[in-house]
């Protein structure tokens, strides 16, 4: 009956991140001056869809913002999931965006997630689909998730600005809670994987990458297999588009990904181009491969039992297995894991124990879980 | 003098006649017996016959073996655990209080005058026991079933069970059943032996029914002096001691504290401006059920929820006895704290510790000094003793000293211009070591501060008057300069730095004696930081930290103390140094520092810095535009930085240069795969101790030694986690560790299952454990297994890291400050009431639907009803609320139900604060105490929670139609406007008289729905229906629906914290009571009144056949036209005359018709006759034949009798 507590943040910075931690951890929070100082203030539109994609599986969700949409007022609810859900993402942030808080929130939902996504599949800026349905899957089950009913499905494809792709994510629920992992043993590298995906653009393309990228592997290791994908038609969303993402999996069964996607850019990033008539220049595809193929080998080169992509993820899943210790080792510490190590503190009251292994360059990190339940579930 | 002992004869051994232990041994031989008589008994005779019947016996047999199995909880609590709490209940007069102070007496030798609050007493070597009284209200019932470990439920023998007991028992099993022990009272009122026990025996049984059969039922015979008989309180105790605690789901989930002390610590000045201000209380106690981190919420029982203002672990002021190998306690052991009953002998405050010391107790007044010296000599001097008799000797009071010193800040090094005596000074900086042999002064009591040593020759030293040896407690504190300093490892970082070599000196030395009063003194910080864990490793573990933390502050150069004479530890210490460095700057840069950056001022500098070279384009751009372009170059300290997990490193390598894929050349499978593993091995070493293997080999050039690095076995210490090299080694120690505990885990409920039962079953289940239970042990080992993994993980951290990561562990003493707290709970406090503090875990405050599954008690006289008040306790809360009721049909749908069902679970929906699935519940209506019945209004558990109510109730909605076409119809008054018809379009309807339809949409105007007079708007809520067949207008339309109820979203914390004790709580009362106290009568509906029901006989109006039909009808369909006659008709009119021949005729019938009714009326009669003789016949017979059966019957019982007779006689004899 009292006044709820609004935890006060400031600026949008990792909104995402603290809109799920807020979810999780049934904490209100108030974020003020977001973007206020900014030519174009108050939420963005892909932040807007975030919320709206929270209001979509929690039942009784608050979310007020003000009118120049500087400040956010987020009351979160009981997470329920369900099945057929449907969300547009929009066009300004690829459905990595919004993937990565989904698999979370579905982790402690009511019922099990399954969820009907539509944007953008690929995009330089966030990890596509490909990685998230190789790799990010896959973290889980050092967590004690299992395997069935974790999936995603890619329907059709769409590379930005135009988009038009359609994925369908589904997440189990944890019955109780997670377990803590102990996942420090990072293995040596026994095979590469990959997929590349093109739409709307030439097959021979997503070939040519994958030459250019075993190119580079040759000198390590043999076993190197990249398949192709190529979309065309309604499949292959609105606009052209190719990329690739490659995956190095371990002996210990880690999985290093690292991705890029080549395309138009968008229409709001097209003015900069404006001066130019013609369309710029896509880069070309064996440049692709082998850039790619070097980012994969400088998040190998990093060591750690994830990428530099997935610390965030990593931390957060620690953060919330039972009291239990959980003791992982990523490379370098990333802006982004550190602010996701922050605001799991702030959240969640955890603090892990951030140990540098100089003889590797990488990092152990301990931490004492959190100890969520998942309560929403119905005990009959 | 050995011969004498030779001869010497030694009473003989003489067993027991009596008593449990001769039935045990004679039991022993029973059994032997019949295990022997069993082998000579013919094994084939007890072999199965049929396999159905095997398979049957064995799948029972199995289903009982695993219905015994549990789910193994991990026990996540390390170091000693807080006491065990006995809850002593029972109805008043009954002899609690009495019964805890015998045994108080029993285990500390002490009168306790008084019981108020929670008395702590150490009962064994590894166990305290901590007894609380529970108040007789329901609501202090309540807050001590939530605590207990033990409940004692004291019973009245010569009275029989009251209803508090069976209360309290159900109150129990709702918030996790703690283990229970009936103790039977009062039973010297018994003059018959006899009747005495059957009363046992009765009262046993009823009291098995309630909890299981064999729980345990104490018998005290009676008084003695007013007391309890030593020998049978000696056996309580006993009872007590081999007490097992059993996790309980809510609890171990927890955090919770029984408070033993309560202080108001709010500013004087304040209470004085305004007596009712919000008051700053301590609440200081034993921290249960989990860890507990310093953000914790927390809720005080009857009070509500705060946060803490501060945390702080003490010593524990009730320590177990120090390991030393001998069998029990000594007295000096036997410790006792009980601060609100106002004894024993200590006081822990934060910054202080007061001690009472008795007259008797102490042996080295400054008078025998000289003496005692003489006959001990210095050697074996208590370190506490010399303590106290350095604090004797001082010569200046307080203020004086304060005037004579000044604050030192920045060197550690005595006082130059310090003017005590030299003896003085020497004494105060090397607080601990023993060397200092001054002894002289004479005050009994001392209040030592011992937080900050070094503040000692800062700030003030107490000093006892000399002349106040009569007053045997008397207390003083030595005061402590530094009052900011709350948090002592944390802002004391670098006095603890300098400390802590001191500390551990004098904890050693400490340890060797073993006294109580001194030892807990001066190890208070560390007690509170190395959680009294004892012994050398600790010191290990002590060396390691102060290494990381001095080296923590950088701009202290090295301490004297650290350097020790060996050069080449010295030079480890510089690795760890180092190492530790890296380690805290890592912490810092994620936690410290840069969280605490204002971003504010990082802005006002990029401002300032933007004003200088501000050129003119830049005017024009937000603020934000210019920031960002900054920003770009800066990194991430923008708060509107994009959000992107993706770390784009911009500068990639060219792969094809020969030095970079030599340098992953190793990550791959192709590559070493030796240096591979090396790799591996390094970071195991790494995460165990601080040592470090790249940095660890070397050669010291002086001395031309090579050092190579060694694993951390030294640091770890403890024998039980030695560090492993490789993963491999590790993960097999620590699954040989898991193992043996397995085993013993195993080996131990294997026993009890033999105390349990001696059925011949039990070899069967052994049987099946070992093969069948392979599911379960892989469970259980993993759980030991992550166990390990935890300890062995926590163990290589500094305390004040491990406090940050973990919490403060269970059993360790807090002291939890709170603001803000109302005045009343100062001014009420009730120390006979406990006052119970619960954390609050994640979620649990914020308020929502909570839906339960309810059942009324059966002892509850009343049922239930939906929307009265009622007070429930869930979790550490207890708050009034309004529920409704309901139930769930088939379809999955929750229908409202008005009353609670009589003998089933209900969905039970209220508002209120949030608590997890499966946490039990318990409502009551009525807290007053003088109420007769059962107070227990329900219990039930939470099922899930929700911010959706999705309770459903039937709604009936009525129409009569306004016009009808064939078979369509105008329906109105169904619905008030065509909104809600749109609403419910396509609905089915249905008339009185059964005609079914549908709903279709709202009536139009031109359809029959034109106003009545012109400028009239069209009536709205007339809805178009049709039907299967035409309904008449006398029909009455329904329309059955189910609309959603609303749950009142209203809940009240019972705050009875806030009120006198003995006044009864007042909340919001039910409709029920307002009546009765206003009398007023209940609202009556005249259409609820059942009535006959009366029904008119339907008239129905006559056939009209048109008279075209009518003509068109064969003549005999026609309805003949035949008018109604006033005067009988001419045949019935006229008279008949006849003629001779016919009336002969007539009058020869009549003769002949005569005659034939009288022949029939004879024979009726003749046959009446008949059978009346028969039936007398028959009733003749049928009392014949039961006189008969009678007889017989008589004789078969006569016969039995004397045969029954016969066959006791002969059993007689």
């Amino acid at each position: 009956m009292g006044k709820t507590a609004y935890m006060r943040l400031k600026g949008s910075h990792h909104l995402r991140q603290r809109l799920v931690l807020a979810t999780l951890s049934a904490n209100p929070i108030v974020v003020e001056e977001i973007r206020a100082d900014d030519s174009s203030p108050g939420l963005r539109t892909h932040e807007a869809s975030l919320l709206r994609l929270l209001e979509k599986v929690s039942d009784d969700c608050t979310v007020e913002i003000n009118e120049t949409g500087t400040k956010l007022r987020y009351k979160p609810g009981v997470l329920i999931g369900g099945k057929h859900l449907v969300h547009d993402c929009g066009l300004s942030r690829s459905i990595g965006y919004f993937l990565e808080p989904l698999i979370l929130l579905g982790l402690f939902g009511k019922k099990p997630l399954s969820i009907r996504l539509k944007g953008i599949t690929n995009d330089s800026k966030d990890p596509s689909v490909d990685t998230f349905r190789t790799t990010t899957l896959h973290m889980l089950k050092h967590f004690g998730v299992p395997l069935e009913g974790l999936e995603l499905k890619i329907e059709s494809r769409g590379a930005p600005p135009l988009g038009g792709g359609e994925v369908v994510l589904g997440v189990p629920i944890v019955p109780n809670t997670l377990s803590a992992a102990h996942w420090i043993d990072e293995g040596m590298i026994k095979s590469i994987r990959g997929v590349t995906f093109s739409t709307r653009v030439s097959p021979q393309i997503g070939n040519r990458m994958i030459y250019a990228a075993r190119g580079v592997f040759n000198r390590f290791i043999p076993d190197v297999h990249i398949f192709t994908d190529h979309r065309s038609g309604p499949s292959g969303g609105r606009s052209p588009g190719y990329g690739i993402s490659l995956v190095a999996e371990t002996t210990s069964g880690c999985l290093i990904s690292a991705d890029t996607t080549v395309s138009y850019p968008k229409a709001d990033e097209m003015e900069e181009f404006e001066d130019s008539d013609e369309k710029p220049e896509l880069m070309p595809p064996e440049d692709v491969g082998v850039q790619v193929a070097s980012m994969l080998l400088g998040e190998i080169e990093q060591g750690g039992v994830v990428d530099s992509t997935h610390q965030g993820l990593l931390f957060l899943l620690c953060a919330l297995c039972p009291p239990d210790v959980s003791k992982v080792r990523v490379g370098k510490l990333t802006p982004y894991g550190i602010e996701t190590l922050r605001n799991i503190r702030d959240f969640l009251g955890v603090k892990f124990v951030i140990k540098p292994d100089p003889t590797t360059n990488t990092v152990i990190l301990k931490c004492v879980g959190s100890g969520m339940k998942n309560l929403s579930r119905k005990i009959s | 003098m050995s011969s004498g002992d030779k001869e010497q004869s030694h009473k003989a051994h003489r067993s027991r006649q009596t008593g449990a232990s001769a039935k045990k041994k004679s039991d022993k031989k029973r059994n032997q017996e019949s295990s022997d008589a069993e082998k000579k008994q013919n094994p084939k005779a007890f072999a199965f016959s049929s396999s159905a019947k095997a398979k049957r016996l064995q799948s029972r047999a199995s289903e009982k073996e695993q219905r015994r199995l549990h789910i193994p909880t991990i026990d996540r609590s390390t170091g000693e655990p807080a006491p065990f709490v006995v809850v002593v209940h029972g109805p008043p007069k009954v002899g609690k209080s009495l019964l805890i102070k015998c045994l108080v007496k029993h285990y500390t030798k002490q009168n306790l005058p008084e019981v108020r609050g929670p008395i702590t007493v150490v009962s064994g070597k590894q166990k305290r026991v901590q007894f609380v009284e529970c108040p007789n209200d329901i609501n202090g019932m309540i807050d001590a079933a939530k605590v207990a470990d033990l409940a004692l439920l004291l019973v009245d023998g010569s009275y029989g069970f009251e209803m508090e007991t069976f209360e309290f028992l159900n109150i129990m099993s709702v918030h996790g059943f703690p283990k229970v022990m009936g103790v039977l009272n009062h039973l010297d009122k018994f003059k018959d032996v006899k009747k005495l026990r059957k009363t046992k025996q009765r009262l046993k049984h009823r009291f098995w029914a309630e909890i299981k059969d064999g729980a345990k039922l104490f018998y005290l015979s009676g008084l003695i002096h007013g007391k309890y008989p030593k020998r049978e309180v000696h056996n309580l105790a006993r009872f007590i001691s081999v007490m097992k605690d059993h996790p309980l789901s809510w609890r171990s989930l927890h955090p919770y504290i029984l408070a033993d002390r309560f202080e108001d610590v709010t500013p004087p000045e304040r209470v004085h401006g305004d007596g009712k201000c919000d008051r700053n209380i301590t609440l200081y106690g034993y921290l249960r059920g989990c860890n507990m981190k310093r953000g914790t919420k927390v809720h005080i029982a009857g009070v509500g929820d705060f946060s803490l203002a501060g945390v702080t672990g003490l010593a524990d002021p009730c320590p177990l006895p120090s390991a030393a190998k001998k069998r029990g306690l000594r007295d000096k052991e036997k410790l006792f704290y009980a601060p609100m009953s106002g004894l024993g002998d200590l006081l822990y405050d934060k910054d202080a510790v007061y001690i009472n010391i008795n007259d008797h107790l102490v042996q080295f007044s400054k008078v025998d000094d000289e003496n005692s010296a003489a006959n001990r000599g210095g050697k074996d001097r208590d370190v506490g003793e010399v303590l106290v008799k350095t604090l004797q000797s001082t010569r200046f009071s307080i203020d004086e000293k304060l005037e004579q010193s000044f604050i030192n800040l920045f060197s550690r090094k005595p006082p130059m211009s310090s003017e005590n005596s030299s003896a003085e000074d020497n004494m105060l900086n090397q607080f601990g070591s023993i060397t200092s042999e001054m002894q002289s002064g004479q005050g009994q009591t001392c209040i030592l501060d011992q937080k900050d040593n070094d503040h000692m020759d800062g700030s003030g030293v107490a000093e006892s008057d000399e002349g106040e040896d009569e007053d045997p407690r008397k207390e003083i504190e030595l005061d402590d300069s530094d009052d900011n300093n709350n948090y002592a490892w944390e802002d004391n970082q670098e006095d603890d730095d300098q400390l802590d070599p001191f500390n551990r000196d004098l904890k050693e030395e400490i340890e060797f004696h073993g006294g109580r009063l001194r030892r807990k003194v001066i190890s208070h910080k560390y007690g509170d930081r190395a959680g009294l864990e004892d012994s050398e490793e600790d010191d290990m573990d002590d060396h390691l930290a102060d290494g990381s933390e001095s080296s923590g502050d950088s701009g202290e150069d090295l301490d004297s103390d650290m350097e020790t004479d060996n050069a080449s530890k010295w030079k480890e210490s510089l690795f760890e140094r180092t190492l530790s460095r890296q380690n805290v700057n890592l912490m810092q840069l994620v936690y410290g520092q840069s969280a605490s950056k204002s971003t504010a001022s990082m802005r006002e500098a990029h401002d300032s810095s933007d004003s200088d070279d501000g050129s003119d384009e830049d005017f024009f751009k937000p603020k934000g535009e210019r920031e960002k372009k900054l920003n770009d170059k800066l990194g991430h300290d923008d708060i509107n930085a994009e959000d992107c997990s993706k770390f784009v490193s911009i500068q990639l390598k060219d792969w094809s240069d020969e030095d970079l894929i030599r340098s992953i050349r190793d990550r791959f499978v192709t590559g070493d795969w030796s240096k591979a593993a090396r790799r591996g091995q390094a970071t195991d070493d790494d995460d165990g101790g601080d040592d470090e293997p790249v940095y660890g080999d070397f050669e010291d050039l002086e001395t031309g030694e090579v050092y190579r690095s060694e694993p951390a076995d030294n640091f770890e210490g403890n024998e039980n986690f030695p560090k492993g090299d490789d993963p491999e080694v590790e993960d097999r120690r620590l699954k040989k560790l898991a193992l043996r505990a397995k085993f013993d885990a195993t080996y131990d409920e294997s026993e009890l299952s033999d105390e349990e039962n001696h059925k011949s079953t039990e070899k069967f289940n052994r049987h099946q454990t070992s093969d069948g239970g392979g599911y379960f042990d892989k469970l259980k080992e993993e759980v030991e297994l992550r166990r390990q993994m935890n300890i062995s993980e926590l163990n290589d951290l500094d305390e004040a890291t491990r406090i940050e990561v973990e919490g403060f562990k269970v059993g360790t003493y807090l002291r939890l400050e709170i603001h803000d707290v109302p005045y009343e709970i100062v001014e009420y406090f009730d120390p006979c009431h406990p006052i119970l503090l619960g954390g609050i875990g994640l979620g649990e405050e914020n308020v929502g639907y909570m839906q339960a599954q309810l059942k009324r008690h059966r002892w509850h006289k009343k049922v239930l009803k939906t929307r009265d008040p009622l007070i429930v306790s869930v979790g550490w809360r207890r708050y009034q609320t309004v529920p409704i009721y309901a139930i769930e049909d088939r379809n999955g749908r929750y229908r409202m139900l008005k009353y609670t069902p009589e003998h089933m679970h209900c969905f039970a929906m209220f508002w209120g604060p949030l608590a997890p699935p499966k946490t039990g519940i318990l409502a009551v209506q009525n807290l007053s105490n003088n109420q007769a019945a059962f107070r227990i209004t329900a219990t039930g558990w939470v099922q899930e929670f929700n911010h959706a109510a999705r309770i459903m109730k039937k709604i009936k909605l009525v129409g009569y139609p306004c016009k009808i076409f064939k078979k369509t119809a105008l329906i109105k008054d169904m619905f008030t406007s065509d909104l809600e018809i749109a609403r419910f379009e396509g609905a089915a309807v249905r008339t009185v008289s059964g005609i079914r339809g549908q709903v279709k949409k709202a009536a139009k105007a031109e359809l029959g729905n034109q106003p009545k007079r012109r400028g009239e708007s069209v009536k709205e809520g007339i809805a178009r229906c049709t039907f299967e067949d035409r309904i008449l207008m006398s029909d009455i339309v329904f329309l059955r629906a189910w609309t959603q109820v609303d749950i009142p979203h209203f809940y009240y914390p019972v705050s009875t914290s806030l009120q006198p004790r003995d006044q009864v709580w007042k909340g919001m009362k039910t409709v029920a009571e307002l009546r009765r106290e206003n009398s007023i009568p209940i609202p009556h509906n005249k259409d609820s009144v059942y009535q006959p029901i009366e029904r008119k006989l339907r008239k129905f109006n006559p056939l009209v056949i048109p008279s075209k039909l009518q003509a068109a009808l064969p003549f005999s369909s026609k309805p003949k036209n035949t008018p109604k006659q006033r005067r009988p008709p001419l045949e019935n009119r006229r008279a008949v005359v006849m003629e001779p021949h016919e009336r002969k005729i007539h009058a020869l019938v009549q003769h002949l018709q005569l005659i034939k009714n009288e022949k029939m009326k004879k024979r009726k009669l003749k046959e009446q006759e008949k059978r009346k003789a028969h039936e007398a016949e028959m009733a003749k017979n049928e009392q014949l034949s039961k006189k008969r059966q009678r007889e017989e019957r008589r004789e078969r019982y006569r016969e039995q009798d004397k045969q029954k007779r016969r066959t006791r006689r002969k059993l007689g004899a």
